[in-house]
């Protein structure tokens, strides 16, 4: 027997001699019946431990399906079929016994349904065509029994409403009413393939949904069936689409014989969102047979979902809030799971009575049924839920140490469990004192939080025994690290799985790259189930193959290990961290010797022509013209001051070439331009404003042909002005000429050009081109 | 297209899990499963250990380099939920400040940009980011937390440029220096927090993503005049989010991926992402003239090797 256990799943059962084909769970949710050729079994799913009521049966048929009654007053009663025969079977005090058995149908049986509030009562439907109704307390004849033309897979009674059902016909749902069954109350022309599965909402009275062969599911509605309300499209064909308990979600799961690759298909949606599953339950190796929602039992708010598969193992799936969220449902709330907690296999009354007798040692319960007893060097000798103990062994070098814990009835609500070292334990009293005291104070920090604490104390005295009695000075192996004491804690399936590949842009035009090295064949464990979330996946792959390397590399490379031994740790040695720097330069027009041999000074045209030469050495031919226009410009404005700085092949173009570089992600050029630009700036306003001093009347100088306003319409150079006028008598001047000047309508983009010189002086500096970078970042203090 | 300078045997015993080089280009820090942070000096090509840094006792997921002007600065998280910020003097690297305040690992560590000061935000797997600022005229680290700032995990902080220059027609105003950072979780969202007098607000909550989101990374703003935030998730998918005024968001997924994505990284320039994930291959990834995204470096595997 193995019981892997990770946060998504525990595996319930595992029985390869079973070979069930249906499976179902009561409306208590305390036993599942798993029905098959040879066999029936019960699996009390109270128990941790595998609990199993087999029964032999001998027929010459598969089970087609089962299905336990929903109502309280019938509680023991589960119907199966099997070929052309209905049998009710009862199930009482340990003990099975067939109550009925009825020839149904002419042909095999297709489905079942029992009645949701009406204990006698089930639906049986059948490839003959007929759709039955049948009352246990008559089954001579069927109550009910209705006529078809094709064959009919599915039947099932309204959630919400007790007369109405409905019924699966190739590709058409057929909706009755049971008072007045000569023809049916709507007929919807549902799909163009067969329907497989048929399931009412849980609320809405008029909602059904169909799962096809054509791999969609559609929303009905029953009163204007026209049209699907909605259309959710999986990859395969859907054998079952059910509505979730809670929120806006539903559970798909493909045909049996048609799964694909890896993935054994029982997808998690949310309605609303129709294009992509929120989950995928992964765990199952082969395909899911059948599934049903365990019903909520009241004082446990946690959900559960029950699968059997091929694979003959039962899992009970624990849903987690963020799951419920992700279907549009607040966890918090819990009134919405009493009304339709399970797929439709239960009435309210029945699960509340029910559920009373466990509901005082739930909690613990559960923490028993969730605990990984795969803990290295440790064995759980006894877990008992009613007297609230557990007894575990831990053996380590020699020591054994016999522990009783002993849960409190308030546990873990800030009440820590009692440890106890039981006779036949060797360790010294010193060892048991430091024992005693790291356990106590790791339990206590727990349920001061109000969480559970056995798993992770049983670790810590594993680790702590371990410790103790290892010799001082030891070296620490990294494969140990993951049981190390205080990270035991830390709630693992929440934590990312490690990355081991990555690529970082560093500095300036650097990509750091690291990888896992390429050995010849690949893992099998990766390649099975793809790159896990969490962290917690190491360790619970690598539980089954070995118990002391829970490190990612072993996860990766647990097999070649296997294999050659050797071969592999010379590998390991050379190769497991190498990190490689690419030189991305080419990816980027900012070019480093462009940097070195730009000049900022001098008069503009010896700038320019400087720098076009600089980019024609690197083959920039467009930065070569870009700088000859500037220069044209610029040196075109020196000549002829007074109508340039207005003309469209004037700023305007310096302007516009410093947007396109800009845009083009050329922060270089546009940062220089910037300094050119400024430069410019600065000299013309100097000279603008000498000219307004030296001329008698401001405004009507004869020198000007334009009013001084436009002259300094490229005003955005009046806050740097601003920013030196203490300094400079010159420049106060300047100010106090500038200011009653009208401000020009619009500025230009003067943040903006500072912005990409201080960038710009930003790479020079990552280059450690401290001089250049200085000169860019004073090219506005002109 | 990209060229390799050097390979660096780092000689760690287990994965490695980050590494980046400095402002300079010129040491490159790395950290690894066997809990140790190393740091090299590279020189055209060679590499020299300066120091290997020992001080966490997990797996040590992420490092950060600061800026030059407060020292040479480096950060490391772990999953045994510290964060350590470790300094130089003469080439040796010791212990100067350590965060223990998580309740579980802690996954993604980034400093602020220099502008704002010395500040370093911290997402940890017990939902919450811590935010630790260094006055210097106390020489005291505070830390604010965010608390639950995702459900269940946050696997990934970036911060925003400090300014933005945006082309919506205040250019020429000086952008005041903004306190902004992305953050990355296991509820599958990506969210926007702001600091707001003292207190950290979420901004905006950006729902896309159908599993965990691994990475995010707010892409420097030079030459793109808008806010850009890469994010890759678990869900293979990896996913730009652009907009203008940090409050509505255009998303647009850039690729869906064979495997799970663990890490984007921006160019300095924010043109080009580098993407990475499960399936130990590397691409490169930059808009086309019709605004589409494409690979632009077909990419082999292996050893994070690129091709060109």
């Amino acid at each position: 027997m193995t019981r892997v256990i990770n946060n998504d799943y525990f595996i319930a059962l595992e029985c390869k001699d079973l070979q069930a084909t249906a499976m179902s769970v009561d409306s208590t949710g305390q036993f599942a019946l798993l029905a098959g050729r040879r066999s029936i079994a019960l699996r009390n799913l109270d128990e941790e431990y595998e609990n199993l009521f087999k029964f032999s049966r001998t027929s010459k048929y598969d089970v087609g399906t089962a299905e336990w009654n929903p109502t309280s007053q019938n509680k023991d009663l589960c119907a199966i079929t099997t070929n052309e025969r209905l049998e009710v079977l009862n199930f009482r005090e340990d003990s099975l016994s067939v109550s009925h058995s009825i020839r149904a149908h002419t042909r095999a049986l297709s489905g079942i349904n029992w009645h949701k509030f009406e204990p006698n009562i089930l639906a049986t439907c059948s490839v003959d065509t007929y759709v039955n109704i049948w009352d246990l307390r008559d089954t001579r004849k069927p109550t009910v029994s209705l006529a078809n033309v094709a064959e009919s897979c599915q039947v099932r009674w309204n959630k919400v409403s007790p007369h109405i059902f409905a019924s699966a016909h190739d590709g058409d749902i057929k909706v009755w009413d049971q008072r007045k069954c000569n023809y049916p109350l709507q007929y919807v022309s549902a799909h163009l393939s067969k329907i497989y599965g048929l399931d009412w909402s849980p609320h809405a009275e008029q909602q059904i949904a169909s799962a096809s062969e054509d791999h969609t599911v559609r929303f009905f509605d029953t009163s204007n069936p026209r049209k699907p309300d909605m259309i959710l499209t999986t990859g395969s064909p859907v054998w079952r689409a059910r509505y979730t308990p809670f929120g806006n979600g539903m559970i798909t799961v493909v045909v049996p014989q048609l799964r694909r690759g890896g993935e054994n298909g029982l997808l998690l949606w949310n309605i609303s969102n129709p294009t992509t599953p929120m989950h995928t339950f992964v765990g199952h190796r082969d395909v899911v047979l059948e599934f049903q929602w365990r019903p909520m039992r009241v004082g446990d708010p946690t959900l559960q979902l029950v699968t059997w598969s091929k694979d003959q193992t039962l899992l009970i799936w624990k849903i987690e809030p963020f799951l419920q969220k992700l279907c549009g449902h607040e966890p918090d709330d819990y009134s919405l799971y009493d009304d339709n907690s399970s797929m439709g296999n239960q009435d309210e009354a029945s699960s509340t009575v029910s559920s009373k007798k466990t509901l005082k040692n739930q909690p613990l319960q559960q923490e028993f049924s969730l605990l990984n007893v795969q803990i290295p060097n440790l064995e759980v000798k006894t877990m008992d839920s009613l007297a609230r103990t557990v007894t575990a062994t831990c053996k380590l070098n020699n020591y054994v140490v016999n522990m009783q814990v002993t849960f409190p009835k308030s546990y873990p609500h800030g009440i820590p469990p009692v440890f106890h070292i039981m006779p036949g334990s060797n360790i010294s009293d010193s060892m048991s004192a430091q024992l005693m005291q790291t356990l106590t104070y790791l339990a206590q920090q727990r349920v001061s939080k109000n969480r559970t604490c056995l798993e992770p104390c049983l670790r810590q005295m594993v680790t702590t025994l371990e410790q103790l009695s290892s010799d001082v000075g030891k070296d620490r192996s990294f494969e140990r690290l993951y049981v190390e004491p205080p990270l035991s804690g830390c709630n693992d399936a929440y934590i990312p799985f490690p990355r081991t590949s990555g690529a970082k842009f560093c500095s300036v035009n650097s990509i750091v790259c690291f990888g896992r090295p390429i050995l010849p064949r690949r893992s099998g464990g990766k390649s099975d189930s793809g790159t896990p979330r969490a962290f917690s996946a190491l360790e619970v792959i690598l539980a089954k193959k070995s118990t002391d390397q829970m490190t990612v590399s072993a996860y990766y490379f647990q097999k070649q290990k296997q294999r050659s031994r050797s071969k592999h740790a010379a590998l390991s040695k050379t190769s497991k961290a190498v990190i490689h720097i690419y030189d991305a330069t080419n990816l980027f027009l900012i070019n480093r010797q462009l940097a070195e041999e730009y000049i900022l000074d001098g008069d503009f045209g010896t700038i320019c022509k400087h720098n076009a030469a600089a980019a024609a050495v690197v083959g920039r031919r467009d930065l070569v013209q870009a700088w000859t226009i500037v220069e044209l410009t610029l040196t075109q404005q020196q000549n002829n001051e007074d109508l340039w700085p207005t003309h469209p092949c004037g700023n305007n173009l310096i302007t516009s070439l410093i947007k396109h570089y800009a845009s083009q992600g050329d922060l270089q050029m546009s940062a220089m331009l910037c300094c050119i630009f400024s430069k410019h700036q600065a000299n013309s306003i100097k000279k603008a404003s000498l000219k307004s001093i030296l001329s008698p009347v401001s405004g009507g100088s004869p020198y000007h042909t334009i009013p001084p306003a436009d002259v300094v319409a490229d005003g955005w150079v009046l806050p740097i002005l601003k920013s030196t006028r203490s300094t400079s008598l010159d420049n106060l001047k300047i100010d106090e000429i500038a200011s009653p000047l009208p401000l020009p309508p619009k500025l230009p983009f003067v943040a903006l050009y500072e912005y990409y010189k201080v960038a710009y002086a930003e790479t020079l500096h990552r280059w450690g081109l401290l001089y250049n970078r200085a000169e860019v970042l004073l090219s506005n203090s002109y | 297209m990209v060229s390799i300078i050097g390979s660096v045997d780092t000689g760690h015993d287990d994965m490695i899990h980050d590494a980046e080089l400095d402002y300079y280009g010129l040491r490159l820090a790395t950290c690894s499963s066997d809990n140790s942070v190393k740091v090299y000096d590279i020189k055209n090509g060679a590499s020299t250990l300066l120091d290997d840094l020992k001080g966490h006792v997990g797996p040590v997921w992420q490092i950060a380099w600061s800026h030059p002007k407060f020292g040479n600065l480096l950060a490391s998280c772990s999953y045994d939920r510290r964060v350590i910020i470790w300094k130089e003097t003469n080439r040796k690297w010791a212990k100067y400040y350590e965060y223990a305040k998580h309740d579980s690992s802690v996954n993604s560590i980034q400093f602020a940009p220099a502008e704002l000061g010395l500040i370093l935000a911290c997402g940890s797997s017990d939902g919450s980011i811590s935010i630790l600022t260094y006055t210097p005229e106390t020489n005291i680290w505070d830390a604010k937390k965010i608390q639950n700032a995702h459900a269940i995990g946050c696997n990934s902080v970036s911060w925003a440029p400090a300014t933005t220059p945006l082309f919506n027609g205040n250019e020429n105003e000086q952008q005041p220096l903004i306190k902004r950072l992305v953050s990355g979780g296991c509820d599958n969202l990506v969210k926007i927090w702001l600091e707001e007098g003292d207190q950290w607000k979420e901004e905006t909550k950006l729902e896309l993503h159908s599993d965990w989101v691994r990475d995010v990374a707010w892409a420097p703003s030079v030459g793109i005049h808008r806010h850009t935030i890469a994010s890759g998730s678990q869900d293979r998918r990896v996913v730009i989010w652009t907009s203008n005024d940090c409050i509505n968001w255009n998303s647009t997924i850039m690729h869906l991926f064979d495997d799970v994505i663990w890490n984007v990284s921006w160019s300095l320039n924010g043109n080009i992402l580098a993407v990475s994930g499960g399936d130990n291959k590397i691409s490169l990834w930059s808009q086309n003239t019709e605004g589409a995204w494409e690979s632009i470096s077909d990419v082999s595997k292996g050893q994070g090797h690129i091709n060109n």
